[in-house]
């Protein structure tokens, strides 16, 4: 049991904690406030990042480090928001995929300040428990899990929900009964932005050692596919598609199966490609997700 | 470094990195001229061209430039294939603009990966039969680099021309206009549709057997290009050939001019600023 606790096993459910997160909050992004990020792996490294350079370089404490972190991937994604949020869908998605290249290329690039593909670290846990360390910090990240679901399931229920959701289905509609959209969805976005950011804080510990190819766009990706898979305009949405892709892949397969070890390497590539046609089969015939409806709105 | 040196110097270099570039813009802004939206898919046309090359040049023993004709073909029939079975059939269900690019980025790894299974993760180089060194404005330039400049050229012209010049290129850019207009004058939509999906497909392959000769080819060779791509068309005026022609120039020489003055990413960091920013400044639908 101690060794279970300390373990592989509790390691994945962390990860997939983290990922949970990351699917809840591009839910909420997406289906609420009608952005489509697809830089969602920008904002997590800047979040990893910036924590885990003021954290290990900076000797700045734990919990210090973790806000700084938020509010450095929140002015970021501020200013981010107000260069590209007020375009259309296409511009959004391909500002963000362009703000999470930069990101990815100068983690690459700027090894004075981030040891390049070196590596980064090391990044510890806040305390020491000796073996139950890992156990600890995994209860905590999910309570921040469990937090933010209730959240979401908030929002979507206030007023203030209603009011994203305006946005999203007819901006100029909810423009024209006096709602600044531009502002709130801008303020929205840097929260969740932050968010994500802080989701990335916090999964360093669980790395120990940062690197650029981390924050590669397969994470973004994996991220889409786990919330269209799941179902994009439900809560739990996120939380299904990441148990049914990530949990299935990374952890039941890679660890359940014996692979012979000359062929571990091309695992990934059967993985990303399996992702992909799981995406287009989703979006051609079930294009809600696991737990959306069967049909889709015929938008003419 | 004195000043014209270093301005013949990013002029050549800016050159080179262009001249794919010319072409892979010039494809994706007929698909996107003709059906509205960002096909991120096409970057796995680029990196297949280049490995259809590689089949013919390395394991076949074609030579170089006969190897480029079969490559351009297949991948025609690649991108064809795509719009018949993937683009079409989510056309005819109604798929939104957002869903679509969604939609092309899961062929997008599909294929890439899908590749990579087949391929595997190596990189591959084009073999030559002797080439020769020249010297360009004295910088060195070999004769294949040249000779894949002067084709390019030939190329776009040539698509150019048909899109400008030609009847098909009239009823493609009818069809981009107006479907409902373009259809009751008599236009065949898929017809039009396959053949510019073919000529938009050719054009990517033949980007990536450029790019792959003037470096290597792997596996993420469009996908590292397709972001350019699209900023090229953007800064180009969307949708416009004319456009994308002069934007790839331009920005093939601003990435060398920057690249020799710094490390090479900054080269691509300094470019996707700058994208950003002109993505607010033109406050254009991509």
């Amino acid at each position: 049991m101690e060794q279970l606790l300390s373990g592989y096993v509790i390691y994945s459910l962390a990860f997939l904690l983290i990922f949970i997160s990351l699917a809840t909050l591009l839910h909420l992004q997406f289906s609420l406030a009608g952005i489509v990020n697809f830089g969602v792996v920008g904002f997590w490294g800047l979040g990893m990042y910036s924590f885990s350079l003021l954290l290990v370089k900076g000797k700045v404490p734990f919990v210090l480090a973790v806000i700084l972190a938020c509010m450095i991937t929140g002015i970021v994604s501020w200013i981010l928001g107000r260069i590209i949020l007020n375009l259309d869908d296409q511009a959004v998605l391909v500002g963000t995929l362009a703000f999470a290249t930069i990101i990815e290329y100068l983690s690459t690039s700027e090894k004075w300040l981030t040891n390049g593909v070196m590596g980064l670290g090391t990044v510890n846990f806040p305390f020491n428990f000796g073996k139950k360390s890992l156990l600890v910090y995994s209860l905590i990240l999910l309570v921040f899990t469990v937090l933010l679901m209730l959240y979401t399931y908030k929002l979507k229920k206030s007023p203030y929900g209603r009011l994203l959701l305006s946005i999203s289905d007819n901006e100029k509609l909810s423009q024209s009964l006096g709602k600044s959209t531009f502002r709130q969805k801008n303020i929205f976005f840097t929260f969740t932005c932050a968010l994500i950011g802080f989701f990335g804080a916090m999964a360093a510990p669980l790395y120990s050692f940062i690197f650029p190819r981390m924050i590669g766009s397969g994470v973004t990706f994996t991220i889409w596919i786990a919330l269209m898979l799941g179902g994009r305009k439900k809560l739990f949405g996120g939380l299904i598609g990441v148990i049914a892709t990530i949990g299935l892949f990374d952890y039941v397969i890679e660890t359940v199966i014996p692979i012979p070890t000359q062929y571990a390497e091309i695992v990934p590539n059967i993985k990303f490609c399996v992702y992909g046609l799981m995406l287009i089969l989703v979006l051609m015939f079930r294009p809600f997700g696991i737990l959306g409806d069967k049909k889709m709105e015929i938008v003419k | 470094m004195t000043f014209s040196l270093f301005t013949s110097t990013a002029l050549v270099l800016g050159l080179l990195e262009a001249a794919p570039l010319v072409l892979a813009a010039i494809g994706f802004t007929l698909i996107f001229r003709l059906n509205g939206f960002t096909n991120v898919a096409y970057a796995e046309n680029i990196t297949l061209g280049a490995y259809f090359a590689v089949i013919f040049n390395s394991m076949f023993g074609w030579n170089f430039y006969a190897a480029i004709i079969p490559s351009a073909l297949l991948s025609g029939l690649f991108s064809v294939l795509t719009y018949l079975v993937i683009f079409r059939p989510a056309f005819k269900r109604g798929v939104g603009k957002t869903e679509l690019i969604i939609l092309s980025v899961g062929l997008s790894f599909f294929v890439r990966y899908g590749s990579r299974l087949i391929f595997g993760n190596d990189l591959f180089n084009f073999t030559f039969d002797n080439p020769s060194y020249l010297s360009a404005f004295g910088i060195g330039i070999t004769s294949i680099q040249l000779t894949c400049i002067a084709l390019v050229v030939v190329i776009s012209l040539g698509i150019y021309f048909f899109i400008y010049r030609t009847n098909y290129g009239e009823r493609m850019r009818a069809l981009a206009d107006n479907e409902n207009l373009a259809m009751i004058s008599g236009i065949n939509p898929t017809k039009v549709s396959i053949l510019i999906w073919f000529i938009a497909g050719a054009a990517g392959g033949l980007a990536g057997v450029f790019y792959g000769a003037f470096s290597f080819v792997s596996p993420s060779l469009g996908y590292n290009l397709i972001l350019i791509i699209i900023m090229v068309t953007i800064v180009g005026g969307v949708g416009s050939v004319r456009g994308s022609l002069a934007a790839s120039v331009g920005v093939g020489i601003i990435t060398s001019a920057v690249t020799l003055l710094s490390k090479p990413l900054y080269g691509q960091v300094v470019l996707l600023i700058l994208f950003i920013g002109i993505l607010k400044l033109r406050k254009v639908r991509i």
